[in-house]
């Protein structure tokens, strides 16, 4: 299939990484409004052509698939121009700054029956694919309880703390963490997919004026289930942690720094179960330790799932079956961020 | 002449503008947004502009170039990733230009650097000039030099499509006050030990002050146009004589382990042999092991600047045992007099001329 990326920022390394060595994929076009990022980018990844303007690219490289790689804000004039110019469309989160929006651009997609794939790269991270599958085996029981937990320092230094030129992100709904909430949206409804109640807490502790929110604590409710989504830049260090609770075992894994430890009854019943969990999720942890490491010298990051989710993307696009992240996982992962922003479920 | 700086406020462009002062320049000093300006030394002098703006935003840069007769390219970023660096020296290089095209300046001198030039495809102690080539394949360099690489590109091409007058000099290794250690020499073991990677590597160093003036040299001579000038001192040290004489200067003492520059050449070539061989050159290596990298930081080579002597008139002013005094002494050597002594465009100064001119 004949691709192409809008947008050379960070994120796009990933995606041109997949695409230079995909065998579902030629990369027509790079595009971005700097000349000098596009060719870069267009030189380093093996690109057709590079360009600055993003219809000429889609009137003159013709690409089956375009990935919208912008800032938020961009997303929907941009995907709309690429589903009339006849290409699906893979766009990086959110897709849309909120769920009336989405509606909109998947009815336009849906006009044109062209594909529109929100990217929702840590659900197919190895831990998270291994926790769906305990589930599917019914290894947890009933799943009753979830915690994701992400901390980000991005009020110490980078791009978001940058106050010479701020980030596009700080005009979110929700700030900065818009930029981050998709990831957090996605993961629990993943396996807390149908919360009947929400509530949340947007805070600014560092109170300045460049951050509209820096922490937020969210609670879903579903009969007698539990959720918790929390974002904080003030506690140390960096996670992306997640806990997943069923009624006969409990999960835990760290997406940024990947282990698993799964306490769960063992061989040799309920008096040496616990000493089964400590020996089995100590030596789990030194293989986890050992694979970090490696993982760190070939410069394997937590974009792994990124890899996956393009290559069940493109597989699907080619054979005409349903892409991995479909209207359902898009629909609900919008409608919960703008649940949680709703001035009438904050705390 | 009125001439525009760019990163004003760094360790060089505090320098550069002092300087340009000094020779009777009017400066428009461009700064970040949110930049400290109260200790740069000629905030408040009469013949600085100051002007905020973000290079990285297309807004206002036009305003910011109209009016000057040329541009000191000098802005650039040397911490982050990748597409931080990207961001802070080649899209701000990228705008500055199209400013200028569309205000119709042409003068542009683009600091450069030695991190440019190939060493890799270099002889040991071949002489590094500016016919010396440049880095064609720096995958596996810094991002710095991957960088300026392209933002030396950006001035080549100013000067085709949009006819500029440009002249780019390649500074050596850069020091003074608070930038006295260099990674040149080896590698920083805590805070009071060093590898000292080939000690008798000569060192190509430029003193801070020596290398704003040559700056301002390239701007203001017609001869410089269309001109490449590598930026060294005289008499270059070792690795071994510059931090020699840096521990007289340096409490502690920094203590050095030696590493002779063949048996560091060879274990880079075996790292970068195992990588190939049994990771399929994905591992990430520490620079020092990256043969690309660690040539362009430690080989030995000769250097010269008796290209900017002859065609400019430059010479250093300041040797390295008065520069590394002034790197370490109290006063700020880029500070400016508030009431500044009568001075004139100078095309041929002398040493006495210079020195009259010496910032307060």
């Amino acid at each position: 299939m004949n691709s192409a990326v809008i947008g050379t920022g960070e994120i796009s390394a990933e995606h041109l990484k997949f695409l230079a060595n995909s065998k579902s994929a030629k990369l027509v076009g790079v595009c971005d409004l700097s000349r000098a990022a596009a060719r870069y980018a267009a030189k380093t990844f093996g690109a057709d052509k590079a360009y600055t303007d993003y219809k000429q690219m889609l009137d003159e490289a013709k690409p089956d698939v375009v990935h919208v790689l912008t800032p938020p804000q961009t997303h929907v004039a941009l995907a709309t121009d690429c589903l009339d110019a006849g290409a699906h469309v893979i766009c990086e989160k959110p897709i849309t700054l909120g769920h009336d929006q989405f509606t909109s651009l998947w009815n336009h997609a849906d006009s044109k029956q062209k594909h529109l794939i929100e990217d929702h790269n840590y659900r197919f991270n190895r831990p998270i694919l291994k926790i769906e599958k305990l589930i599917d085996d019914g290894v947890l029981g009933d799943v009753s309880e979830v915690d994701i937990r992400m901390a980000l320092a991005i009020r110490d230094g980078g791009r978001f703390a940058d106050r010479n030129l701020p980030n596009p992100a700080h005009k979110l709904p929700a700030g900065v963490i818009h930029d981050f909430i998709t990831h957090l949206g996605y993961l629990v409804l993943r396996f807390f997919p149908d919360p009947d109640r929400v509530s949340a807490a947007w805070t600014n502790h560092g109170g300045d004026d460049l951050f509209k929110y820096d922490d937020l604590d969210a609670i879903l409710i579903a009969g007698d289930k539990h959720a918790r989504i929390r974002f904080s830049c003030r506690t140390g260090p960096d996670c992306f942690a997640l806990t997943v609770r069923g009624t006969r075992a409990e999960v835990q894994t760290d997406l940024f720094h990947p282990f698993m430890r799964l306490i769960k009854p063992r061989k040799g019943g309920e008096k040496l179960s616990p000493v089964v969990n400590q020996l089995a999720n100590g030596l789990s942890l030194v293989g986890s330790s050992l694979s970090n490491l490696r993982n760190k010298l070939m410069q394997r990051s937590p974009y792994e799932g990124l890899h996956t989710f393009l290559k069940r993307t493109y597989d699907a696009l080619q054979h005409g079956t349903e892409p991995p992240v479909t209207f359902d996982d898009m629909d609900r992962t919008s409608r919960l961020i703008d649940q949680m922003l709703a001035e009438g479920n904050r705390v | 002449m009125k001439l525009l700086v760019t990163g004003a406020s760094g360790f060089l462009g505090r320098h550069i503008v002092a300087q340009a002062v000094q020779r009777g320049h009017d400066v428009r000093a461009q700064v970040r947004p949110v930049s400290n300006i109260k200790d740069l030394g000629w905030e408040d002098h009469p013949r600085v502009e100051i002007i905020r703006a973000d290079l990285r935003s297309k807004a206002d840069l036009d305003q910011l170039v109209q009016g000057v007769d040329a541009v000191v390219s000098n802005a650039a970023c040397k911490a982050g990733d990748f597409y931080t660096q990207f961001a802070g020296t080649v899209i701000t290089t990228e705008n500055l230009l199209a400013a200028m095209a569309n205000t119709d300046v042409k003068r542009l001198v683009a600091v450069s650097t030695f991190s440019v030039y190939g060493f890799l495809k270099m002889r040991d102690r071949e002489l590094l000039d500016e016919e010396s080539p440049l880095d064609t394949d720096p995958i596996d360099r810094d991002e710095y030099a991957q960088t300026k690489l392209v933002q030396e590109e950006l001035a080549r091409e100013f000067a085709k499509e949009h006819e500029g007058h440009v002249t780019v000099v390649r500074p050596g290794v850069i020091y003074g006050k608070d930038n006295l250690w260099t990674a040149r020499i080896g590698m920083e073991l805590g805070t009071d030990r060093c590898l000292v990677v080939g000690g008798r590597s000569i060192l190509p160093i430029t003193y801070v002050e020596n290398c704003a003036q040559a700056i301002v040299f390239a701007a203001e001579k017609e001869q410089a146009v269309g001109q490449t000038y590598n930026i060294v001192d005289d008499n270059l040290p070792t690795h071994r004589q510059y931090l020699r004489a840096l521990n007289q200067h340096r409490k502690p003492r920094m203590k050095s382990l030696p590493m002779p520059w063949l048996v560091m050449r060879f274990l880079a070539a075996l790292a970068l042999g195992v990588n190939k061989l049994f990771l399929g050159r994905r591992a990430k290596v520490p620079s020092i092991l990256r043969p690309a990298a660690l040539h362009a930081r430690c080989k030995p080579s000769t250097y010269t600047n008796r290209l900017i002597k002859d065609s400019l008139g430059w010479s250093p002013h300041f040797g390295m045992e008065e520069a590394l005094q002034r790197g370490v002494d109290e006063t700020d050597h880029a500070a400016l007099a508030p009431e500044p002594a009568e001075t004139q465009a100078v095309a041929d100064d002398t040493d006495a001329d210079r020195e009259t001119r010496t910032c307060a």
